[in-house]
């Protein structure tokens, strides 16, 4: 009660006369505002946003010492980005407010000092008293037309309108950008996003490393949520993939399209392109499961507020050297050093699961994965020698040692975010496209005229305004011209009625 | 034969076909790029209208070159870059005859609408392959298909945007000066004609805005994020926005005339950059890319 009594005493005509009230509430300030936001943006898209300086130095990035004086690798967390952000939203709600109270006074009345220019005439032929020919039109624009009056002061200029009122769209769509930007807000400040590697059958806790702005800014610590993931088991899915027998310079491809040439799609036994790869993921609380669902990418798993999405898989397999009972575990993609191999073993992703054929039909994949040695010459330049596919409990010989897989290993990697902002950008953008779609697709219409006596006959003097593409102002003459035509002809009183 | 073998020719064989179609629209787009340059040339409306009537071929070809894409991969045909370059010239080549379809005689904003057109269908052809893949799981998603789609829809509608006008301030100054038509335009169709620039763009925003949208709707199903900054992000959110001033400056009186058209004709080098000059600025100043799905 007191805070709405201090509101009222504010002297609000003051601050909506204020030089700087009426500076933000300009269009031009806000061009002004986006101006300098792609200022920042340029900057954005030049220099590598969240690269560690070190590798953009190492990778021959210049003007050094700009970069780390602006704060050019992270320049949308600089205070110059964020206080330009903050001004154009300050901006745009002076702006929503001002178009708001000119808005609602006008769906009252229509400004009286109204100039009205009539852009068509047309002569009535209805034989009828100016004041009957009035309500005709009226009929006409009402009742055939689907126009809708609007209260007016004067009493000789009538003014109708017909569709979506624009203004009020553009008011709309405003407004939800204005949303949007209290959505990009939210994700600013709360914010979260780790990682978690799942192997099929553990239970796992989740402890965020990460944590917020808002938290970081009062010193708290992650917490760890009150839930468990369980990976059930992790799906994949590959494609067979023909490939493409195409050359790449531009001669030889002209020589193709002048027909000297066909291109052909070649299958090699071994080309696979992973078509899904799949989570069954279960979420326990206490004991119980509380939620179950198969993830895959594009379609995420979303439980108190933390989503968790399909990120990447990790492929572990355990290598055996001769008959030794301690085997080795590395990644797939990873350099193995072998004591005793002149050179280091490097594995190929794994392939396992289902194998969608070209023909059609589905074959279930014997895990293999390929093996290579890398081998660094005296000049210091690395050579790999492809030594072949090697499937489960299958060997090879490399220096008269026998290397076996003897397991392979696959885990899930989920990325999860807790981000509030979302459920505000999405509603915030669906009601921005609607409004802005209604606007500049749609058609509306407002029309202004008076009946004016001429020459002993009543005139319809009229004004159109349309906005939106749909809105054909052609159209609305010929349709107006077609209905008075019609109330011009005589009634033919043998026809019932 | 075995049925793999089969599938495989087959398939070659329906790629032999579009590729040889694709050079055709490219071969048509470049006709109709001369004959519009003939009218520049010599001020003559046969070959103007020649060209125009010769693009409309163009775009039916290539509306069946679409097609045959779509037949081929069993998707929508705007996955890839390859994909989308055609789409995109497609789809301006059809916003500027839609357009054009109420002047009379007003041939030359043709000229950049089929370099444009050509010069995709040719990039596409030279630089991208043409293989039908199957996509990657990420890219398996509506999100990004309706992205593709209307991103690219607004590009050729500002495209259109931008040529009618440099038409308009390159043509003004005479056709002021003299009162006498130039090229089908006169005094009295100037600024009817130079309006459909402003409703072209206008009409282009909420695609454009729908594009992002759907972009972000995607990434955010994808990896979890919606924005990240990446400079393909940042070059699309940079031609909205200077869209956004050009469309606020035809409401500010003293900005509608030179200033305006200045933003509307960047806005289409933005929209330029956003899809092939994304890392130009930075390789022009020699700063690495470090993005992670920089192009
Ligand atoms: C991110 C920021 C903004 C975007 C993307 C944006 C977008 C647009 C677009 C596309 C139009 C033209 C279409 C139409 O007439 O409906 C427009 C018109 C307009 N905008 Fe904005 N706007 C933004 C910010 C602002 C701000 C801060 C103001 C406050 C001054 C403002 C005031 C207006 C006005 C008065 C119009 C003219 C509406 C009319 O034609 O009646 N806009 N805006």
């Amino acid at each position: 009660m007191i805070i709405l009594t201090k509101i009222k005493s504010i002297n609000w005509q003051g601050i909506r006369e204020n030089k700087l009230y009426k500076r933000f509430a300009s269009l031009k300030t806000s061009c002004i505002f986006l101006g300098i936001l792609i200022g920042f943006y340029i900057i954005g898209a030049i220099f590598p946003q969240d690269a560690v300086l070190d590798d953009y130095i190492k990778s021959g990035g210049g003007f050094t010492s700009f970069v780390i004086f602006f704060d050019l690798l992270n320049v949308f967390n600089t205070p110059g980005f964020l206080i330009a952000a903050s001004l154009l939203s300050i901006n745009l709600t002076i702006c929503a407010f001002e178009i708001f109270l000119i808005l609602r006074s006008q769906s009252k009345t229509v400004s009286e000092g109204l100039q009205f220019t009539p852009q068509f005439t047309f002569p009535l032929d209805i034989n009828t008293q100016l004041e009957d020919a009035g309500e005709i039109v009226k009929e006409i624009f009402k009742k055939e037309m689907g126009f809708t009056e609007k209260t007016f002061t004067c009493q000789e200029i009538n003014i109708m309108e017909k569709g979506w009122s624009y203004r009020w769209l553009t008011w709309g769509y405003h407004l939800a950008i204005l949303f949007c930007l209290f959505g990009f807000f939210m994700t600013y400040i709360f914010a979260f996003e780790d990682e978690i590697t799942l192997y099929p059958g553990e239970a796992a806790t989740i402890k965020p490393a990460a944590i917020n702005r808002w938290n970081k800014s009062w010193g708290n610590k992650p917490q760890e949520l009150d839930f468990k993931l369980i990976l059930d088991e992790f799906i994949t899915e590959y494609n067979q993939f023909p490939k493409l027998d195409y050359p790449a310079d531009k001669l030889s491809r002209l020589a193709i399209a002048m027909g000297w040439k066909d291109p052909k799609y070649l299958l090699k036994e071994e080309s696979y392109a992973p078509k899904d790869w799949k989570s069954r993921l279960k979420i326990i609380k206490g004991n119980q499961v509380v939620l179950e669902k198969t993830i895959e990418v594009n379609d995420p798993l979303s439980y108190q507020g933390i989503t968790f999405y399909q990120a990447a898989y990790k492929q572990i397999l355990k290598v055996q050297i001769d008959d030794n009972p301690i085997s080795f575990e590395t990644e797939t993609d990873h350099e193995l050093i072998i004591p005793g191999i002149d050179g280091m073993l490097k594995f190929g992703a794994i392939r396992t699961g289902t194998l969608f054929k070209k023909d059609g039909g589905t074959e279930k994949i014997k895990t293999f994965t390929e093996a290579a040695l890398i081998r660094k010459d005296k000049s210091g330049k690395t050579e790999t020698e492809k030594l072949g596919k090697l499937e489960h409990d299958g060997s090879l010989y490399i220096d008269d040692k026998r290397i076996s897989i003897r397991e392979f290993k696959e885990a899930s990697v989920l990325s999860y975010r807790y981000d509030p902002g979302v459920p505000i950008l999405w509603w915030s953008g669906v009601t921005l496209l609607i409004a802005m779609a209604l606007r500049v697709f749609g058609a509306w219409y407002r029309i202004i005229y008076r009946l004016e006596e001429k020459d002993g006959m009543p005139h319809l003097l009229l004004k159109i305004k349309t906005r939106g593409i749909m809105a054909d102002e052609e159209r609305l003459i010929k349709r107006l011209k077609h209905s008075l035509e019609k109330w011009a002809e005589p009634i033919d009183l043998d026809e019932p009625v | 034969m075995s049925n793999l073998e089969t599938i495989l020719s087959r398939d070659s064989y329906i790629l032999a076909v579009e590729i040889r179609l694709f050079w055709l629209v490219a071969l048509i787009y470049g006709v109709c790029l001369i004959l519009y340059l003939i009218h520049l040339a010599t001020k003559k409306t046969g070959p103007g209208r020649m060209g125009t009537n010769m693009l409309w071929l163009g775009v039916i070809t290539h509306a069946g070159l679409i097609l045959l894409r779509t037949f081929e991969g069993q998707r929508a045909p705007f996955q890839t870059l390859y994909e989308s370059l055609s789409w995109f010239a497609w789809s301006t080549s059809i916003a500027y005859l839609y357009v054009e379809r109420r002047w009379e005689d007003i041939y030359l904003p043709g000229i950049l609408v089929t370099a444009l057109s050509m010069g995709a269908c040719l990039y596409a052809l030279l630089t991208r392959s043409p293989a039908v893949e199957p996509l990657s799981p990420p890219l398996q998603s509506y999100w990004f298909e309706w992205h593709v789609a209307l991103a690219f829809l607004s590009y050729a509608v500002f495209v259109v945007s931008c040529s009618i006008e440099i038409v308009y301030l390159t043509i003004k100054p005479s056709v002021k000066k003299g009162l006498r038509p130039e090229y089908g335009l006169n005094t009295n169709n100037l600024e009817t004609f130079h309006r459909q620039s402003f409703r072209l763009a206008l009409f282009g925003f909420p695609l454009l805005t729908f594009g992002i949208f759907s972009g972000a709707a995607w990434a955010n199903e994808a990896w979890g994020r919606y924005w990240g900054w990446d400079p393909k992000e940042t070059w699309s959110l940079i031609t909205w926005t200077v869209f956004a001033i050009y469309l606020h400056s035809m409401s500010i009186p003293r900005w509608k005339g030179i200033p305006a058209s200045t933003f509307n004709i960047l806005g289409f080098i933005c929209m330029l950059m956003t899809f092939i000059g994304v890392n130009w600025l930075a390789r022009l100043l020699g700063i690495p890319s470090l993005h992670l799905y920089a192009m």
